[in-house]
């Protein structure tokens, strides 16, 4: 059985189980690995995408509730690195081992989409993700930098 | 040579020109040859001298590929190496491409990469260790002093008027100027007399003046960095494994018929641990640190066709004797009991502690401390990948020490060391989880089973989680008599854990040895559960044993904490420990104003590495204002971090590890222990397992530089915050409320207050 639906502005057909979570099919059907597994159970926000614009967690998105759909990944979230959000973090040292970013900066994509001037509190509020190296700090006063630019 | 570099062991330098035109340099470890060998790792050079190892490749496009052997868990030893060579290359940043060392080139070139460092070599971190520093300086001068004196010959120009910058080599004079990679072929062919005179400290303009950041982040960023769960290989398939849910358990049966048709399903198979027979190999780590529990395994076309099937299987389990620990509480309590006397062991004894030590004491004090199971959670779950053949092993693994995967590939596959192949990924982080390697031997003893296509096998959350090698969970006991002046005079330490606990950070600290009268003792409790290193072993539970203690002695000497530890360690050697202490006691506005009920600030000083001696490891004194409400809930409100390192190379670098750090001890003291029932690990996910997340998190973390002393050496950054700040909030919470903490996680411990 077959799922048809875009990724990063692609159509793609998927023959796979419908039951299959997203994040599988994006990883082992697609071979698109930007997108991580973390926790599985939509805890650590590491396979975070953007599901018609809104911040999804792929763990728990079954294939056929995406049918027809439009999906964002990492790897679309502009096509050289060049969101702001992307370069603030090359420039501010963001990450540590990186692994949760590309969760961190969808759903940092997400939040400046629908806030584009984002307080503490909004931060703290839509950026539920898990890192286990302690990047908060940094991930905070980025997303500040990048809704800065992104105004200018 | 400066002083960081004194003492190393001499090495010589040689170089040639490799195919395809690019110039390699390294260290030359036995010159079994005079003659510098084109160096290949796949094709053994003649004449016995496969010694020669390349540290550097500069290509004829002027990129240079440093190689490193430490791996890059987040911390950016990869940056670190290719600062080195930064130093003293003349390179641009930009052309700077770290690779990894290959650990079969190694052991085929008589350990070249793994002697800078030793056993530590491969190790995912200690990037500023003064082998590894002198090593790539001395390569990346040799290289440039080559590439001048090929400059000079070219032009008719004195050597020492050419100038090595920005990958190109310029002679003012004449105006001549070429590329680095213009100059390679003649410049291989150069013979220096004798190594080159590397640059003094205070001539630096990179090291310690700049920070990079970490080269991979363009990577990470749009999702493309390889980590080991992201490795694909033509014909991969997928393993989802469970082990005996009690560590040590057997596998006594499991209906493999009952999945066979399930979609996807290739086969099921068992692992049994390898019988423990003597072996030839010489792993940094003894094979005992990494045996395989017994596991079975579903491999299919795709992983989550493996899991499903898995979770489907019928599987009988031999719980062992692991099942008798029946609770959490019965573990603490034989914890509790083993320091409830002296232990076995001795750890410590100075002076005299005795009948007279203790009835000459003004005061005695003494507290029971306890710390539980924590797991190092990394984000990325365990996995790894392996492709076993008849005769060849290659293992694609998240790895946090390289070398140790690949003897341990070479020894569950039964297959010379010679034939094995490890290609090591980005890794998502590891806080000491996936350095002794028996997340390798499950991937090689589940991937032999299914030869000729590589096997990528996949922990869930759950079975990461709950078949770790956890923080032990481990008992303290102190006791201090104190003099007229409040200081202790004597003092009596005891610790417990299961076998191997880690016993670092009680009897070989300032505390005790500072003071004349001390005696500390540690008593190994027979638990199951398995351990390992968790960011900071020992040290992360004796540093709030001990600096939880100290506090209780400032409080029953009647003196400000911060006093009460500046007047105390200021007895010891290390200036590090007062200098720490003062500078964050003026950053962090200790003392200046008056907190309501409720509020309060604690401190914490300790020090990760030292071994019992004076500037050595790295001292960290941290600073937390809490905030309890009467209901029990608690806040950070702000934290304040002071260290000394002796001297840092990288200033970012080091500050990213110190809030890193900090949060990650925050987390362990905050939320972290692991609970048991009937032999078995409860917790299984982040739902029962909590991590700190960004509304949890004070807006920053404040790292001093204040504290550094300058004594010379650079030592490490990423377990040493780990300690201090748990015992720094849990005193904190007694300047708040009243009440003394002496167990972690907080979370489980009633705060209220009316």
């Amino acid at each position: 059985m077959s799922v048809s639906l875009t990724i990063n502005g692609k159509p793609v057909e998927i023959d796979a189980d419908p039951s299959t979570p997203m994040l599988w099919v994006l990883r082992d059907y697609l071979g698109m690995t930007g997108t991580k597994f973390g926790c599985g159970i939509a805890q650590c926000g590491a396979c975070t995408i953007h599901l018609d614009g809104q911040p999804t967690r792929s763990c728990q998105l079954p294939l056929e509730a995406a049918h027809g759909a439009n999906i964002t990944t990492i790897e679309g979230l502009s096509p050289d690195s060049s969101h702001p959000l992307q370069k603030v973090w090359i420039e501010a040292n963001v990450p540590q081992c990186g692994y949760c970013q590309s969760g961190m900066l969808m759903a940092a994509a997400a939040l400046l989409k629908e806030i584009p001037n984002p307080t503490d509190a909004d931060i703290d509020q839509y950026i539920s993700n898990i890192c286990r190296c302690g990047t908060y700090t940094r991930v905070r006063a980025a997303i500040h930098k990048a809704a800065e630019m992104m105004q200018a | 040579m400066n002083e960081m570099l004194k003492g190393n062991r001499r090495q010589f330098i040689v170089s040639a020109l490799a195919a395809g035109g690019a110039m390699v340099v390294g260290p030359r470890l036995a010159l079994a040859n005079s003659e510098a060998q084109v160096w290949d790792k796949d094709v053994a050079p003649a004449n016995g001298a496969a010694e020669f190892t390349p540290w550097l490749t500069i290509n004829p496009d002027d990129t240079v590929i440093v190689r490193v052997a430490a791996v890059d868990i987040g911390n950016g030893t990869l940056t670190q190496a290719c600062s080195f060579v930064m130093e003293e290359l003349g390179s641009k940043w930009e052309n700077l491409i770290p690779e990894y060392a290959d650990p079969n080139a190694d052991y085929k070139n008589g350990g070249v990469y793994s002697k800078p460092g030793s056993l530590l070599a491969y190790f995912s971190g200690r990037s500023t260790n003064p082998d590894r520093a002198s090593t790539y300086m001395l390569a990346a001068a040799t290289a440039r002093e080559q590439l001048k004196a090929a400059a000079a010959q070219a032009w008719g120009v004195p050597a020492n008027e050419i100038v090595a910058k920005d990958s190109t080599l310029s002679h003012q004079a004449s105006g001549k100027s070429a590329r680095f990679g213009e100059m390679i072929a003649a410049a291989a062919q150069v013979k220096l007399d004798g190594d080159p005179k590397l640059k003094d400290p205070s001539e630096w303009t990179w090291l310690t003046k700049q920070s990079p950041g970490k080269v991979q982040i363009p990577k990470i960023v749009n999702g493309s960095a390889i980590y080991g769960m992201d490795v694909r290989l033509p014909d991969m398939v997928y393993a989802a494994l469970r082990q005996s849910p009690v560590h040590g358990g057997k596998l006594v049966s499991y209906d493999a018929d009952a999945i066979k048709n399930m979609p996807g399903v290739l086969k099921v198979v068992a692992v049994k641990p390898k019988a423990n027979e003597p072996t030839d190999l010489k792993p940094p780590f003894p094979f005992g640190v990494n045996p395989a529990q017994e596991a079975v395994a579903v491999i299919a076309e795709h992983y989550w066709q493996a899991r499903t099937a898995l979770d489907a299987l019928p599987v009988v389990w031999d719980d062992g004797p692991g099942a008798q620990w029946t609770s959490t509480a019965k573990m603490n309590q034989a914890a509790f009991d083993a320091v409830s006397k002296p232990g076995e062991k001795v750890e410590l004894s100075q002076g005299t502690v005795d009948d007279a030590a203790w009835k000459a004491a003004t005061k005695v004090v003494e507290g029971t401390y306890l710390t539980p199971f924590c797991e190092q959670a990394p984000m990325e779950p365990l996995n790894g990948t392996a492709l076993v053949t008849k005769d060849r092993v290659d293992l694609w693994h998240p790895s946090a020490h390289t070398q140790e995967a690949f003897y341990v590939a070479a020894d569950e596959a039964g297959v010379d060391p010679k034939n094995v192949y490890v290609h090591q990924p980005y890794v998502g982080g590891s806080f000491g989880r996936r350095v002794f390697g028996d997340d390798s031997r499950m991937v090689v003893a589940i991937a032999k089973q299914f030869p000729g296509r590589p096997v990528h096998v996949i922990w869930s959350r759950e079975e990461a989680t709950r078949q770790g090698r956890y923080r032990p969970l481990m008992a303290g006991y102190l006791k201090a008599g104190l003099g007229a002046d409040g200081m202790p005079t004597v003092v009596e330490g005891r610790m417990s854990g299961g076998p191997g606990f880690y016993a670092t950070g009680m009897a070989d600290t300032a505390f005790t040895l500072v003071t004349p009268n001390a005696q500390v003792t540690s008593q190994i409790v027979p638990f199951h559960i398995l351990q390992g290193p968790y960011r900071g072993p020992g040290y992360n539970s004796n540093a709030f044993f001990v600096e939880t203690f100290v506090d209780e002695l400032a409080h029953a000497a009647g003196m400000d904490p911060m006093d009460y530890r500046i007047k105390l360690y200021s007895k010891w050697a290390d200036k590090g420990w007062v200098k720490t202490l003062t500078e964050v006691r003026d950053k962090s506005g200790w003392g200046k104003d008056t907190l309501p009920k409720g509020q309060g600030r604690g401190v914490a000083v300790a020090n990760w590495g030292m071994g019992g001696k004076p500037d050595e490891g790295t001292t960290v004194a941290t600073v937390a204002k809490v905030e309890v409400t009467k209901a029990g809930d608690l806040k950070i409100l702000q934290l304040d971090v002071a260290f000394d390192t002796g001297k840092v190379f990288n200033e970012d670098a080091v500050r990213a590890e110190m809030e890193g750090g900090t949060l990650f001890g925050l987390n362990m003291s905050l939320n972290e222990g692991l609970n048991i029932n009937n032999g078995q690990i409860v917790e299984g996910n982040f739902d029962q397992y909590p991590i700190i997340r960004m509304a949890d998190t004070p807006a920053n973390v404040n790292v001093h530089f204040g504290g550094l002393t300058g004594n010379a050496r650079y030592n490490e950054v990423g377990e040493p915050p780990a300690g201090v700040i748990g015992p720094a909030v849990g005193n904190a919470i007694f300047a708040a409320i009243g009440k003394r903490i002496r167990q972690t996680p907080f979370r489980t411990q009633d705060l209220t207050w009316s």
